[in-house]
């Protein structure tokens, strides 16, 4: 490898003392070099890597008209010894289709099922025509058996039929494994050099990173993969009655209850030795939903529907204010007023403790880029963790009905905006940060005058979509208890009952959509400002 | 001599785990920054710099990127800490003082503007002159009628109310400008004020700045990556190279006698007519004769002067102090003069 001198005198001198033509067209390809680095990275058989290259790097058209007879011979192998560990996985799994075709083909009992069929069959059959004869015998009417027994005779004869064809059809399925294998090679063969020059030149950016030359412990690794791989699989597809362990993973149903069984005691454990705790948050989320429901269904109606529509205007405009009166007139006709403001109660609840919580710890993330590691898990946890997982064990700690809901919400709700809120603590420039230091600001005076307002846009859409992703939660938290459009639409559920379902959905949506209406307005205005 | 408002003394910064032993042996050896960096894994930002301001100078501090000047000057206010050495503000030592002393001081004495402006986006061009005063908690009225008056020394009377992003670049800057002024501070500190401007705006506002701060008697600390610059607007320059301060002096100082080869590589382009002096380049007199019916020119007469004299008369010129003649300069050294003394 040439090592360039990029000092900038070295530069200079270099032009002047050796002016040189430096038109393109005058360029040389640098072989030697170049061959030297092919050498380096193919180990064995450089010189024919080398040539192989230059073709591909000589070649315009499509294809490069090179052929590697080890890719041919070898396969998948041949990829594993030189490292090109894609290549080999993509290949060894086609290449087992082929494989277990060839073996269907030349020992696979093909339509052995049908010619056992036909034998039962066949039994069962005479069996009957013998009782039926024995009727006959014996004075009796043995239509019945006779009839039986003579439709039972004609399916054993379609069976064997069948089990026939499939048996005259192995010929034609060992010809396909056979050609499909060929291809297979064929096109591994004209693929593996262009492949491996890609390897190559990923190799020249990060040497140690990309395998290079022929590795025995590679080609070892190849070869039992393929060990494994090829003949279990051919013999599981070829061979009638395999051994049960290789149809079926062993299980042993004792793991599985023993473990079960410790983890509920250490549950109720947990549950019972915090009981205190638990309540105690119980009852703080129950004040906080006590006050907004107190707001939101104590007041009388018209007072509350005014209230929403004046809001909707102030925030987003007059369409969005008759979007939301029309949507609000929906709810209302329908005798859904009071079960809709309880689901705004349960999503308001849950979005205050979501924000109340979720902002300090997204400052504190975007400050401690440490917290924020050992956090990020945790985080991506609540977000991915199917609700119905966790609904169980918070049951199991904090009973049932709307307050765990809300903790349900909140688990699911809260990642938005502590994941934006840190987002934009740490986008705040830090030239702006320093200016402000530099003037003799507190640390309080830089989150309160600079980070705060910088990250504000950022937090915003964190709240907005913690807003949305607690909507989407209401329904679920029926399963344990919540209340609100979620429950109207779980009976519908359990009871097929498709007018009531619908007419319950169409009110969560729009109690939904005009949440977000309102709040995405206000946060577009609040851009703009 | 006037009075001293800053003064760094054996300043060093070095940034990694190991920044003592990289002192302790750069000290006792000739330790370069790449030798720092393989043996100790360290990066040597500012090594042994010592220097004072004196009130009412431009200091400034020129390098290129990358040469330290950035580090050092921020050490001023204690946005960096020193890894050895003393820092002195108006006689106090920057590194003894505790957070609330330093607060002080940054609040009070010490004004800073930046390279990228550094404005905040979401308050108006006011609020953003106000903002020093604001920490200080000095009332509204007072605030608001402070930052109108600089912003007015800065010829952005009429723009209080719009928001940064409505001004240009070169407006930014003044408003940078006006709130480094809004609290009256002795010094300021000048980190690259201009280079992200374009060159008839940087020239507006250098000689604007120089007025100013002559006209408000500040001392100023001025990093500059441009030499030009550097001697259009400096009492005094240092000369960065590798963190290491490579030589002091007035314009004329670097000009005519550069330390070592980089500064006069970096010399070689400037323009010597405003800056050498008849003394600089003329034959002393030394007991002979005044050549009669010679021009007198003085002794702090530049090159450009010289030569507007000069072509109205073939005789060579006498160069007097004070009205005392002390030397002479023929076309010839005149000319050798413009060269530069070959």
């Amino acid at each position: 490898m040439t090592t360039a001198n990029f000092d900038a005198t070295g530069f200079a001198n270099n032009r002047s003392a050796t002016p040189r033509s430096d038109a393109v067209r005058d360029i040389e390809v640098d072989r030697e070099t170049l061959d030297a680095s092919i050498a380096e990275f193919a180990g064995p058989r450089a010189d024919y890597y080398a040539d192989s290259f230059h073709t591909i790097h000589d070649t315009t058209g499509p294809i490069p008209r090179t052929f590697n007879l080890a890719a041919f011979l070898a396969g998948p192998f041949w990829a594993s010894a030189r490292g090109a560990w894609g290549l080999f996985w993509g290949f060894i799994i086609l290449e087992v289709i082929a494989f277990v075709q060839i073996g269907r083909g030349s020992w696979g009992q093909l339509g052995a099922e049908d010619l056992a069929n036909a034998q039962r069959q066949q039994a069962r059959a005479q069996e009957f025509l013998q009782r039926a004869a024995d009727a006959v015998a014996a004075g009796e009417d043995g239509t019945r058996f006779e009839t039986l027994g003579n439709n039972l005779m004609r399916a054993a004869e379609r069976s064997r039929e069948t089990a026939e064809a499939a048996a005259a059809d192995a010929a034609a399925i060992l010809l396909t494994g056979l050609a499909m294998l060929l291809v297979l090679r064929l096109i591994q063969a004209v693929y593996a050099n262009v492949a491996y020059e890609k390897q190559y030149t990923r190799w020249r950016v990060d040497p140690l990173a990309v395998p290079s030359g022929l590795k025995v412990q590679n080609a070892v690794l190849g070869l039992v993969l393929g060990l494994v791989i090829v003949p279990l699989t051919v013999y599981r597809f070829t061979i009638e009655g395999v051994p049960g362990w290789m149809a079926e993973f062993p299980a042993d149903p004792d793991t599985y209850s023993v473990s079960a069984r410790w983890l509920e005691g250490v549950i109720d454990d947990a549950a019972r030795s915090g009981a205190g705790t638990f309540d105690g948050i119980v009852l703080l989320v129950r004040q906080v939903l006590d006050a907004i429901s107190l707001a939101l269904i104590g007041t009388p109606w018209p007072v509350v529907m005014t209230v929403i529509v004046v809001i909707g205007w102030r925030s987003a405009g007059p369409r969005v204010a008759i979007f939301t009166a029309a949507a609000l007139a929906y709810i209302a006709f329908l005798g859904y007023w009071e079960i809709a403001m309880e689901t705004v109660a349960l999503v308001g609840a849950a979005v205050v403790l979501c924000v109340i919580m979720g902002i300090p710890l997204g400052i504190w993330f975007g400050k401690s880029q440490r917290a924020y590691n050992f956090a990020e898990p945790v985080l991506d946890l609540m977000q991915t963790l199917p609700a119905f997982v966790y609904l169980i064990p918070i049951i199991a700690f904090f009973g049932t009905g709307n307050p765990p809901g809300i903790l349900a919400t909140i688990i699911f709700g809260m990642p938005p905006v502590i994941r934006l809120t840190a987002l934009g603590m740490r986008g705040v420039p830090d030239s702006i940060k320093e200016a402000a230091t530099a003037f003799g600001a507190s640390r309080w005076q830089l989150l309160k005058d600079v980070e705060l307002p910088l990250a504000l846009p950022s937090i915003m859409t964190g709240v907005n979509q913690t807003i949305l992703m607690c909507l989407s939660m209401v329904v679920i938290i029926s399963l344990i208890g919540g209340g609100g459009l979620g429950q109207v639409i779980l009976e519908a559920l359990q009871f097929a009952a498709k007018g009531p379902g619908l007419l319950g959905g169409f009110a969560i949506l729009f109690v939904a959509m005009v949440i977000d209406r309102i709040v995405q307005g206000a946060f577009r205005r609040a851009d703009q400002r | 001599m006037a009075e001293t408002v800053v003064e760094l003394a054996n300043v060093w910064k070095v940034f990694g785990p190991r920044a003592q032993e990289t002192i302790a042996d750069a000290q006792s050896s000739e330790l370069t920054k790449a030798e720092a960096l393989s043996k100790y894994r360290t990066v040597i930002g500012v090594r042994d710099a010592s220097f004072e301001v004196a009130r009412g100078e431009i200091f400034c501090i020129m390098g290129l990127s990358g040469s330290g000047k950035s580090t050092l000057v921020r050490h001023v206010n204690r946005l960096i800490e020193p890894s050895a050495g003393k820092i002195r503000v108006l006689g106090e030592d920057v590194g003894a003082m505790g957070k609330v002393a330093l607060r002080e001081m940054r609040a009070r004495h010490i004004g800073m503007v930046f390279q990228h402006m550094a404005l905040m986006p979401h308050r108006s061009v006011r609020e953003n002159v106000a903002y020093p005063l604001e920490i200080r908690k000095i009332p509204k009225s007072k605030r608001w009628a402070i930052s109108d008056h600089c912003l007015s020394l800065v010829d952005l009377a009429g723009y209080e109310d719009r928001l940064p992003k409505e001004l240009s670049g070169g407006m930014q800057q003044r408003v940078g400008i006006a709130r480094a002024l809004a609290s009256d501070p002795e010094i300021l500190l000048m980190d690259e004020p201009f280079s992200a401007l374009d060159p008839l705006i940087r020239l507006q506002l250098q000689d604007q700045f120089k007025t100013l701060v002559r006209d408000l008697n500040k001392s100023t600390l001025f990093i500059t990556h441009d030499l030009d610059e550097a001697i259009r607007i400096g009492t005094r320059i240092a000369i960065m190279k590798d963190g290491v301060i490579v030589q002091i002096g007035t314009p004329e100082e670097i000009v005519t006698a550069p330390a070592d080869d980089y500064v006069r590589e970096f010399v070689q382009g400037i323009s010597r007519l405003k800056l050498v002096k008849a003394h600089t380049i003329m034959q002393p007199l030394n007991g002979s004769g005044v050549p009669e019916g010679a021009i007198r020119v003085d002794g702090e007469s530049d090159l450009d002067t010289l030569i507007d004299v000069s072509v109205g008369t073939d005789d060579p010129l006498v160069v007097e102090d004070a009205g005392v003649p002390v030397g002479v300069i023929s076309k010839t050294v005149l000319l050798r003069g413009i060269q530069g003394g070959r």
